[in-house]
């Protein structure tokens, strides 16, 4: 069986061995890789791409909510922490895998078990958002609709919504453009939630979502927008 | 009767009416009703004089007392002590008794003379007959509205200071508590532990070294926690063992150096409040510093002061620099025990934080 591939990021070195060591002990899983502040965490999963990380929350500079909101993908995370009385109510309310320094070999077998659970789910492409003092993991499938506010988008998913600190702009590039569509200057849909489109006389396109959510379509990007279709049609 | 009536209706309307005038009017009211109800069992009752009797008896010591009220509260006779009170309410209520006789047989004669058309006799021989009844009468109205008045004020006064004490009782027992917790810093007692026990397989001799360290903050900080000075010296060694255990958890991110004027050991200063400082410049300083840096502490003597620096390198957050619960426990510690007369600051440029306490030399 293919081995999980781990990657554990504390700025203390004693806290890396530490996890060094409990992981010692799941054959399974291999570590790729160690970094010690955000930035050279980044840097080492967008090229080597783990399946999990192990990640402090406390380091200097950018701290490891920071490095998950800077990430295109997510991998699986077990957040882990002396003692941060915020975060660890910010993983109890988000329901998220965490540990708490030290930590007892028992506890570590129960994160590990979830992990693998967790894992052996299909994967999906996701992104981490922290609004107020809640955590979000959204998968982008689960995204049907994305609005502009000042330099903030609002995500819309499931029956919540949460802000990302990202312009629109920003946003549309790093969107997955098969799925995601530009509908006006304002907001963006998910093309898979499409119910009907509608052409009131004289006004303009309007597209209803299967949540029940209707957008207008700017008259530019309607062409865009039949352009896509065609080509689409004409592909398969 | 009507008057009364009247009186219960604003009272009901007006329910704002202050406490004081409505004893007032109640007061005199019910005293008037009880006087116009002893002349109707005597017989020969007039109800137009009866009424005329009612409205002008409340009128008139309503207003005796209130200008009494006005002379007492610009002498601040509520803040008396009860002894002081007492010797300047006897002669009170004689001088009232007084008023109350000249105004009540004044009135009532005026009122015989318009009834008998002239023809009530001198003033003087009327006041022979009447005098003594009025006045012991005036005293012992007065005297009981005195004691009333004053009573009241005594005893809501009473209640304001014990309210006060408890508040203020409060307010040192969470000083304290919060003083505790400052101390036993979770995150700093958590990340020591996970370092101990990394320290144990890789470094046995470092991890008995960190044991010893810290079972000496955790007495420090578990015991003697109603102490609020300690020397210089004392101090110096509680943030000394603090540095040394950071030491060897965040080791080379971390240096740190400690400079004091010899001669200011035993000095007395406030407890954990270098300490504090020293906590602050690894959590928001080297802590958040990839590089890390130096902890720099220098205690020196400025004329009638001693002036303690602690600096380390770090972005001091203009928006927030006081924030954090040991920062503002300090400055709030500080003032309650130099009365003003400590300083504190926290200035950051070039990248370094220099925090500097300036307390009395004592």
């Amino acid at each position: 069986m293919k081995r999980i591939r781990v990657m554990i990021i504390d700025d203390e070195r004693s806290a890396r061995n530490e996890m060094r060591r409990l992981l010692a002990d799941y054959p399974g899983f291999e570590i790729i890789a160690e970094a010690k502040d955000a930035d050279e965490a980044k840097a080492l999963i967008e090229d080597k791409q783990p399946d999990l990380i192990f990640l402090d929350i406390q380091m200097p500079e950018s701290s490891g909510f920071d490095l998950l909101e800077s990430l295109e993908q997510v991998p699986q995370v077990v957040f882990v922490t002396a003692f941060d009385q915020y975060a660890v109510k910010a993983f109890e309310v988000s329901a998220l895998d965490y540990l708490m320094k030290p930590v007892r070999a028992e506890r570590f077998a129960k994160a590990m078990d979830q992990v693998r659970q967790r894992l052996a789910e299909p994967r999906e492409e996701r992104i981490f958002v922290k609004d107020r003092n809640q955590c979000h993991f959204i998968s982008w499938s689960n995204i049907f609709l994305i609005e502009s506010m000042d330099n903030y988008a609002r995500l819309y998913f499931d029956d919540k919504k949460v802000f990302l600190k990202s312009s629109l702009n920003q946003l549309e590039q790093r969107l997955n453009a098969s799925v995601f569509f530009r509908v006006n200057r304002a907001q963006i849909i998910n093309l898979q939630f499409i119910d009907n489109i509608k052409t009131p006389a004289g006004g303009k396109v309007q597209i209803s979502l299967k949540t029940g959510d209707t957008v207008e379509i700017s008259e530019r990007q309607w062409v865009k927008f039949k352009n896509r279709m065609d080509a689409k049609n004409k592909g398969g | 009767m009507l008057f009364c009536l009247l009186i219960v209706n604003t009272l009901k309307k007006k329910t704002t009416l202050p406490l004081y005038w409505k004893c007032q009017l109640i007061g005199w009211s019910v005293a008037s009703f009880y006087w116009g109800y002893i002349g109707f069992l005597g017989g020969r009752f007039n109800y137009f004089i009866g009424s005329f009797q009612f409205i002008s008896d409340v009128a008139l010591y309503i207003l005796i007392t209130h200008l009494y009220r006005n002379f007492a509260l610009r002498r601040h006779w509520q803040q008396l002590n009860p002894g002081d009170l007492l010797k300047r309410l006897v002669p009170a209520a004689v001088v009232l008794g007084l008023v109350y006789l000249l105004t009540t047989a004044t009135k009532i004669y005026l009122f015989n003379q318009w009834l008998a058309s002239g023809n009530a006799g001198p003033f003087i021989n009327f006041f022979k007959v009447n005098w003594l009844l009025m006045f012991t009468a005036g005293v012992r109205l007065m005297s009981i509205w005195l004691l009333a008045y004053h009573l009241y004020h005594y005893g809501k006064r009473e209640v304001g200071l014990v309210r006060e004490n408890s508040r203020l009782a409060l307010i040192a027992k969470d000083a304290q508590l919060s003083n505790l917790s400052s101390q036993l810093n979770p995150h700093f007692l958590f990340n020591s532990l996970n370092n101990i026990k990394a320290l144990v397989i890789e470094d046995p001799k470092s991890a008995r070294r960190a044991i010893d360290l810290l079972s000496d903050l955790l007495r420090t900080s578990l015991y003697n926690n109603d102490l609020l000075l300690c020397t210089i010296k004392d101090e110096l060694a509680l943030v000394t063992d603090y540095l040394e255990l950071e030491k060897l958890r965040l080791e080379e991110r971390l240096q740190f150096s400690i400079t004091c004027a010899h001669d200011l050991g035993t000095t007395l200063i406030l407890r954990y409040s270098i300490q504090v400082l020293a906590e602050n410049a690894i959590k928001h300083g080297i802590g958040k510093q990839k590089q890390g840096g130096l902890v720099n502490l220098k205690i020196t003597p400025e004329a009638d002061f001693i002036k303690m620096v602690v600096e380390n390198p770090g972005k001091l957050d203009m928006a927030a620099p006081l924030e954090g619960l040991g920062l503002k426990n300090l400055t709030e510690r500080l003032s309650l025990q130099y009365k003003g007369k400590a300083k504190f600051e926290i200035v950051g440029s070039d990248g370094i934080v220099s925090a500097s306490l300036l307390i009395p030399n004592a």
